[in-house]
């Protein structure tokens, strides 16, 4: 057992060891920085996009429920061929479940905007005026089109906020004629701005318009026809039941026999959210991986200086020894200084982490903060590579001969 | 001095070294009673046997065979550590090449043993200060072994020896790296502790001259004593040191 006084003296040896060498210490903990600037910058980015998601997923609606088109297996072969899903299904749906509030239709298309020699990209989307509310989007100005519009494929649009902006500036676009093709259609509304969707697609470059009239005017096809179904439910509570009436009316009127796939999928916002944050845990876990290893190169690099250290300062651990250092004297000595080293590191490596999370956040528009337990992680991980990377070699020094580390043979 | 209680004894110590096959018989059953309060210097050729004999009376290596007792304690067979203990305690050790820590001021060095016995802060700096004036450097303190002339690092090297006030000195060839006016000027300082102090001194030399100033001389040879003699008339360095030519104290080289 050794006093506090000696700790105290050994943490001041390691300290005057490490300043002795200050272009050397600096290389040694490089890559428990690095390590730990990674650890620490990762983890603010993998929070700050999560945060971000869950915000947007908000948005939409959580008791939003999405149909797609499946390929099903029926007796054994595949079906090829178009969506099954059609407008009809919507209204049975909307008819027949006492949970799903609304269900629309859904067309998609990328298309080229024109106003004025003005051109934007934007996706096209034909529905019916039902598709604002199952998406929980709001226009910012003007207003939506009539069913009757719909029922007589008038050449009528409402636009996102980032087409809006692309052709017109600040200039009011209700009442403008854009075009998309050959054909110009009339601006309407236009919808609140809502930023990118969790993979990054813009979802303000948008275009909405009856299907009837995208039907006939920008994506032909079969009438009825529809890419998917959206739907919501009465509300958020009422989800899963939704879910189970929607599958229910569908396999009724596909005709999909007891024991058949489907031929659709249905999901839920709750799913893809799970579906998201999978995707994220796994990328976070793929950056503490590679923060790990570099921690590990980093543990290797200290343990590599500590031994040159060691060898170096053999004769001094000779004269400890022949004046009264014990072996965990000399051990701790050791140990003390690699963990001075591998904390320096830690600590180094938190600022420029703090740095790049202050930097990055800006420059992101995430909403990036060092969280107290990363730090913890990032310090508590650098001391335990200082002790686990130091043991060797200090055990090492703590063993010598005393005769042959003073040169005496 | 004959009727003192004995502060080493040797009881037929044996010590092999084992090379590469070829064992090398270093000590070859010594017998040795050496009682507090002498001064003896242990003399003989390289491959004599006298490091590996200073090696073992200082606790840094250990008998193959044979009784080593210290002050009573039987240190022969003890772990690292209790030996570690002993040398702290025990023993002050002065060594030809100094063996200061570098980048280590004297004052820091001479406060090292303290550091290993656990005693606070202020009281090793007051002690060190007494060991480092008991030896006639009272200035220079805060100066490192490379700003020190060879004769100051033996000095601060004997103060670190003697400051936790050990029983036994062992010199290890003190003066081997001096010039003859440093070494006597060593080698007086050694006879007035031993003098006045009573402080057991065991040192290890190849130069008649120096080990004249013991009261008695062990000589080695091949792993044995061949004469242990009693010195009746012993060289008094102080005196030495006046009949010698006047020059520059620190004009010398080291």
């Amino acid at each position: 057992m050794i006093g506090l006084a000696r700790v105290f003296s050994a943490i001041a040896i390691a300290m005057r060891a490490v300043l002795r060498n200050k272009l050397r210490a600096a290389l040694t903990i490089l890559g428990i920085t690095i390590g730990i600037a990674a650890v620490v910058t990762m983890t603010a980015l993998g929070d700050g996009a999560r945060a971000k998601i869950n915000g947007q997923i908000t948005n939409l609606g959580s008791n939003a429920l999405i149909v797609f088109p499946q390929s099903a297996r029926a007796s054994g072969a595949r079906t090829t061929g178009g969506s099954k899903l059609s407008e009809s299904d919507c209204q049975a749906l909307e008819r027949e479940s006492t949970s799903i509030k609304a269900a629309v239709p859904f067309l998609r298309a990328s298309a080229q905007v024109v106003y004025e020699g003005q051109n934007a990209k934007a996706e096209v989307i034909g529905s019916r005026i039902g598709y604002l509310k199952v998406r929980n989007w709001e226009l910012q100005r003007g207003e939506p089109w009539t069913t009757s519009a719909e029922n007589v494929s008038e050449k009528v649009a409402v636009i996102g906020a980032g087409t809006a902006k692309d052709l017109f500036g600040t200039a009011d676009p209700v009442g403008r004629w854009i075009r998309i093709g050959r054909h110009p259609y009339r601006v309407l509304g236009v919808l609140e701005e809502k930023g990118p969707s969790p993979f990054g697609r813009s979802q303000d470059d948008v275009v909405l318009m009856p299907i009837t009239t995208m039907r006939s005017h920008v994506r032909f096809t079969r009438p009825g026809e529809t890419d998917a179904i959206m739907m919501s439910a009465t509300s958020p509570e009422t989800t899963d039941r939704a879910k189970k009436q929607a599958e229910e009316i569908l396999r009724q009127r596909h005709r999909i026999r007891e024991g058949d796939e489907d031929d659709f999928l249905i999901r839920s916002q709750a799913e893809f959210q799970q579906m998201q944050d999978n995707i994220y845990g796994v990328l976070s876990l793929l950056l503490v991986g590679i923060a790990a290893v570099s921690l590990v190169v980093g543990g290797i690099g200290v343990m590599n200086i500590m031994l040159v250290s060691v060898t170096e300062r053999t004769r001094e651990i000779g004269i400890r020894m022949a004046i009264g250092a014990r072996e965990m004297d000399i051990l701790v000595q050791f140990l003390v200084e690699s963990l001075v080293l591998a904390t320096l590191g830690g600590l180094v490596g938190t600022t420029i982490g703090y740095a790049a999370i202050v930097g990055l956040g800006a420059a992101l528009d995430l909403p990036m903060k060092l969280a107290p337990q990363a730090l913890a992680v990032a310090l508590g991980t650098s001391t335990a590579i200082g002790l686990v990377f130091g043991f060797f070699p200090a055990r090492r020094a703590a063993r010598m001969d005393p005769v042959q580390a003073l040169g005496r043979e | 001095m004959k009727d003192a209680p004995p502060i080493i004894e040797f009881v037929e110590i044996h010590k092999d070294y084992v090379t590469e096959a070829v064992v090398v018989r270093a000590l070859r059953g010594v017998n040795l009673t050496i009682r507090k309060g002498e001064f003896v210097a242990i003399i003989g050729q390289s491959g004599s046997g006298k490091s590996t004999m200073m090696n073992i009376i200082g606790c840094l290596d250990r008998p193959t065979r044979g009784q080593y007792i210290l002050d009573g304690i039987d240190v022969g067979a003890r772990s690292n550590d209790a030996r570690a203990i002993v040398r702290n305690h025990l023993i002050g050790f002065v060594f030809q090449g100094f063996n200061l820590l570098p980048r280590t001021t004297a004052l820091e060095n001479v406060e090292l043993p303290l550091v290993y016995r656990g005693v606070a802060a202020a009281e090793r700096r007051k002690r060190a200060l007494a060991s480092l004036s008991a030896v006639g450097l009272g200035a220079r303190l805060h100066h490192t072994p490379n700003q020190l002339s060879g004769g100051q690092q033996q000095r601060v090297a004997i103060a670190r020896a003697l400051v936790t006030q050990p029983p036994l000195l062992l010199a290890d060839e003190p003066t081997g790296n001096l010039d003859t006016r440093t070494s006597y000027e060593v080698l007086d300082l050694l006879q007035r502790l031993n003098r006045e102090q009573g402080i057991t001194i065991v040192l290890v030399t190849h130069e008649r001259d120096i080990a004249d100033c013991a009261g008695r001389v062990v000589e080695m040879r091949d792993g044995s004593v061949r004469r242990d003699i009693v010195n009746e008339r012993p060289t008094d360095a102080g005196r030495a040191l006046a009949e010698l030519p006047v020059q520059d104290e620190h004009g010398a080289t080291s």
